[in-house]
């Protein structure tokens, strides 16, 4: 069992989140919650809208709703800005910057640009690689790969620096879209067992994945989607006893 | 009221030609996914056959020409043949370059389309000259075909042949809208692009289906430029060309989609442009705006689309801008940029007059080739705006130093703060759109800043806007003394300006700013989530390269002691542009040759004084560049992955250092710096780039070091970085971001087939 802070910190907070693409409802009145230290799961079937509530709280697509994190409103911010707040998220696709090497992928994300960032750019001293992003490759087992391209890596290792990506700053609370499809069964169970180790650092984890091995077996809580409404919540176990969620989802997927 | 209805119609020839071109450019689009910047270009080869048949009967062909008929040629034949001709060009132009580059990044085709325009209109320049005429081509007019009766409408005289144009421009659209909309094989073509494998099945070939909407667009450009150009005017070597600038605009408005609205566009462009001109002769009119003003239309326009239009203009292949050739960061080493500083600085001492006065040019044109590959090359935003920010520096230049008196190194500072701004208005519709809309954005607002600053009498004195020598603490740094038209000061002046800039941008591009740059050309999205202000990132480039742009402008103003809108054309930018290319977009190296090979440098001088080639400089540039886009594309092409598949690989102990150099590569490398040097340079330049390659360092030699030892002399230097540039850029495939394309284009696609409205 991951460990479990003193005190719970809630950290993100959605209420009544909801998107039209068109007529399609894709999400519809999502209220969820993260806090410190846990690792939350949102399961549901293909197309069940999980990827949408993700695009949605990050500010990639418009909503109607409101999401906090840490007690302040993001939807006023950009995208770049939630995720220099603190929630930062990974992409199904991976969506690595493919002309940048493994480690640059990550220093993107915790190093400042702008006018200043030139300024010292030009002006200033080299910057060393910030300690951070060698620890967050370590944490993905993926330190040596570091001056790869990242088409030199498989596609469970791009997701994986994905992930890391994500973890690098300040980040709070990370939403990892279908972060283990590339990998196999023992990568996937190693990769659970990071993603405790991370939450037991205090960070907030929202984890979709249709391995049910792992989200059974890492999340302190899971919510289950289907035609973009939470049908249903609970611990892993409540939740793989619900009948609706075995009618939805779970009665294909698990016996398979 | 009467007037304003006058002056409307009479905009209607204009506004044909913007309608039919503009509705050629839209069914290219649909069919192709090609924005074609060469429309203008075939209808001006189109106007300039037809005339050459009414007067004496030449038929003039790219190689060679014969007498067609003794004597002129009637009416009808020869507007036929006119138009002909553009047909054939354009089917040319699909199976020769379109065509193979249907799969290339977007920049890739924007830069080919480009080199289509300029190739063609070095043509007419070439082939349409007295020898091959028998008479003085300054003579030749368009023949009036359409009658040219007029009739009194409401007070207003209205001729009946801008009427006729009006409805032939209708017509052509009409036909063009019912052919993608109801025929079998409009249908198929719309879906073509979309699935080509379910078009074979089907039993039709895309390629066919293409070619023909090629040849028809072709056919009615040069048709209705034909039949138009009597009403708007004689015969220039330039003039249609950049009317493709409107008819792309009018085409954007359109949503690259709709051919009726493109049409109606059109013609309400044309009206409204001469209703402004009669506009600019009344009293209350103000005076700053009496010229210029119809040119800078298109770019409102554009805005006004973008911004009114929103997300809405379909988008394809934007994905494909992550396919540019792989960037190695440029290391700097202080011995070596040393040593080829003081190498530089030994060349011009030792040279004088125009040699010296081609290396300053050379120099300068490297900084603004430098702002290219910062701009395009590394944060992936075409811009064809480049030498309108590098002009707007001269032009305050000019005002800040005979005006204002403000001393020499704050007044080219001030010049260059100047067309930083510039730029950063122009990157505005940046943030709306990418890749090949945004190069028709930047090349208007281009159009639109010549026309209204440095064209613009009110602003720009027709006696030239005279720029004050520069000095420093009382000692002259001025370009001419005496009979010495560039004195060693001033040139050393020009060397340490650049050599810092670059060694500024070389740090940047190995800094944050580099890496937020690589990241948001390879994926936005992906960059906006790892928390990259995307839209600043794009606005910082474009100050950035406007502000180096800028310093070159001034630097050119500095250098000949006025402002001379010559040296700051949209052509001069294309030309810019076709060099940095060829040269490499997304290294340093790249920017010295194509500073080398640039405007008056020292390519140019070298064809003038020892081949007298000077006359095919535009032809030689476009060619490079087609040549470069479509047969070793820097992100891997044909020939490159033929010869990497027969040449054995060199080493494995170079795969490390600067990616693997594979010999493929470095021969492509080199045979395009042949074509750049125009063959002489191209055995030593071969040798030179086989001998750099085996030293490991020299593909991550930064390109300072080159920048300054390319000056010893040109074949070999251009060799050498090219083969630098050339190695770690064209020996990787792209083999990884298929996939990304694919998906991506996918949905754009279907967006873009859903509706010919
Ligand atoms: N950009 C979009 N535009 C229109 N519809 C979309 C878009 N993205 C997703 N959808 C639709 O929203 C629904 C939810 O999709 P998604 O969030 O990707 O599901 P999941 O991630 O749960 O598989 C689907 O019906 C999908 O087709
Ligand atoms: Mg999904």
């Amino acid at each position: 069992m991951p460990a479990e802070p003193d005190s719970k910190q809630r950290l993100l907070a959605t209420a009544g989140v909801s998107v039209h693409y068109g007529g399609v409802r894709a999400n519809d009145e999502i209220t969820l919650a993260v806090d410190g230290g846990e690792i939350v799961g949102l399961i549901g079937p293909n197309g069940a809208g999980k990827t949408t509530f993700v695009d949605a709280i990050t500010g990639f697509t418009r909503y109607t709703g409101t999401v906090e994190l840490g007690g302040t409103s993001l939807d006023d911010a950009g995208p770049h800005r939630r995720r220099r707040a603190g929630l930062a998220r990974t992409w199904q696709a991976g969506e690595l910057f493919g002309d940048l090497t493994v480690a640059e992928n990550l220093i993107v994300a915790v190093e400042g640009g702008g006018v200043r960032g030139a300024l010292t750019d030009v002006f200033g001293r080299r910057r060393r690689t910030d300690q951070a992003v060698w620890n967050a490759l370590e944490l993905v087992g993926l330190a040596e790969l570091a001056e790869h391209r990242p088409d030199q890596l498989t596609l469970g290792q791009q997701k994986l620096v994905g992930v890391a990506r994500a973890i690098v700053g300040a980040t709070q609370v990370l939403l990892l879209d279908e972060p283990a499809a590339g990998l196999d069964t023992e990568e996937s169970v190693a990769f659970g067992g990071e993603l405790r180790r991370l939450a037991a650092s205090g960070l907030g984890v929202l984890l979709i994945d249709h391995d049910m091995t792992l989200v059974l077996d890492v999340c302190d809580r899971v919510y289950v989607m289907d035609f973009g409404r939470i049908i249903a919540t609970g611990t892993p176990a409540e939740v793989s006893a619900d009948e609706r969620v075995v009618a939805a989802y779970l009665g294909s997927a698990v016996t398979t | 009221m009467s007037d304003i209805l006058q002056f409307a119609v009479l905009g209607f020839s204009t506004g044909a030609v913007y309608a039919v071109l503009g509705s050629s450019l839209v069914s290219i689009y649909v069919a192709t996914g090609i924005i074609n910047f060469a429309q203008g270009s075939l209808a001006l080869w189109g106007v300039w056959q037809t005339a050459a048949l009414q007067a004496n009967g030449t038929l003039v062909l790219p190689i060679g020409s014969f007498k067609l008929t003794d004597g002129p040629t009637d009416t009808v034949p020869a507007l036929l043949i006119g138009a002909a001709s553009c047909l054939v060009w354009a089917v040319l132009a699909h199976f020769l370059v379109f065509r193979p580059l249907r799969r290339a990044p977007v920049l890739g085709q924007v830069v080919a389309s480009v080199g289509m325009m300029l190739l063609l209109q070095a043509l007419v320049t070439l082939r349409f000259d007295a020898d091959t005429l028998g008479l003085d081509p300054t003579v030749l007019i368009p023949m009036p075909i359409l009658p040219s009766d007029t009739f009194t409408l409401a007070g207003a005289t209205i001729a009946v042949s801008n009427l006729i144009l009006a409805g032939i421009a209708i017509a052509i659209a009409a036909g063009m809208w019912a052919y993608l909309r109801f025929t079998k094989m409009g249908t198929a073509t719309r879906a073509g692009a979309e699935d080509e494998r379910a078009l074979r099945l089907l039993g039709y070939s895309p390629d066919r289906l293409a070619a023909l909407v090629w040849g028809a667009t072709g056919f009615v450009s040069g048709l209705i430029v034909v039949l138009a150009a009597p009403a708007i005017g004689g015969l220039d070597p330039t003039s249609y060309m950049f009317y493709v600038v409107p008819a792309l605009s009018v085409a954007l408005v359109g949503r690259l989609t709709s051919v009726g609205t493109v049409c109606a566009a059109g013609l309400a462009l044309g009206a409204l442009q001469q209703i402004l001109l009669f506009g600019t002769t009344k009293d209350w009119w103000p005076s700053w705006a009496q010229a210029g003003v119809g040119d800078a239309i298109p770019f409102v326009i554009v805005v006004v689309a973008l911004f009114a239009l929103g997300r809405s203009i379909p988008e394809r292949g934007s994905a494909g801008v992550g396919r540019l050739p792989r960037v190695s960061v440029p290391r700097l080493r202080p011995l070596p940029v040393a040593g080829a500083v003081a190498v530089a600085g030994l060349v011009i001492a030792l040279t004088s007059g125009t040699w010296r006065f081609s290396l300053v040019m050379s120099a300068i044109f490297t900084l603004i080739a430098v702002s290219v590959v910062l701009l395009t090359g590394y944060l992936g935003q075409i811009s064809l705006a480049t030498m309108a920010f590098a002009g707007a520096a001269g032009f305050a230049l000019s005002k800040l130093t005979t005006n204002a008196g403000v001393p020499f190194p704050f007044s080219l500072f001030l010049a260059a703060v100047v067309s930083t701004l510039l730029g950063v208005i122009v990157g505005v519709p940046a943030l709306r759109i990418r890749g090949a809309q945004l190069a028709v954005a930047t090349v208007a607002a281009a159009l639109a800043i010549e026309a209204f600053v440095f064209n613009n009498p009110s602003l720009t004195p027709y006696s030239g806007a005279l720029i004050k020598d520069p000095s420093l603490f009382g000692y002259s740094l001025a370009v001419r003394e005496g009979t010495n038209i560039i004195t060693l000061r001033f040139s050393y002046l020009v060397l340490a300006v650049v050599v810092l800039l670059l060694i500024a941008v070389a740090r940047l591009f190995g800094g944050a700013t580099g890496r937020a740059f690589l990241a948001v050309r390879s994926n936005e999205r992906a960059a906006s989530s790892a928390g990259v202000d995307v839209a600043a990132t794009k606005l910082l480039g474009f100050a950035i390269a406007s502000f180096l742009a800028g310093i070159g402008g001034g630097l050119i103003g500095y250098s000949s002691g006025q402002l001379s809108a010559a040296s700051f054309t949209v052509l001069v930018g294309l030309t810019v542009l076709a060099m940095t290319y060829v040269g490499g977009i997304t290294t340093i190296t790249g920017a010295v040759i194509a500073g080398l090979a640039g405007p008056l440098g020292v390519l140019y001088l070298f064809l003038n004084q020892s081949l007298d080639l000077s006359k095919y400089y535009t032809l030689i540039a476009a060619l490079g560049m087609l040549l470069r886009a479509v047969v070793f594309p820097p992100d891997g092409g044909p020939v490159q992955e033929w010869l990497a598949a027969r040449l054995p690989r060199r080493t494995p102990a170079l795969a490390t250092g600067a990616g693997s150099v594979t010999a493929g590569s470095v021969t492509a490398g080199s045979v395009t710096a042949g074509s750049v040097t125009a063959g002489t340079a191209a055995t030593s330049a071969g040798t030179a780039a086989a001998s750099t390659a085996t030293a490991p360092s020299a593909g991550t030699t930064d390109g300072v070091a080159a920048s300054a030892a390319s000056a010893a002399s040109a074949a070999s230097a251009a060799s050498a970085a090219s083969a630098a540039s050339g190695g770690p850029a064209d020996s990787e495939s792209s083999a990884d971001s298929d996939s990304v394309t694919a998906a991506d284009a996918a949905p754009s696609i279907a967006a873009r087939s859903a509706d010919a409205r």
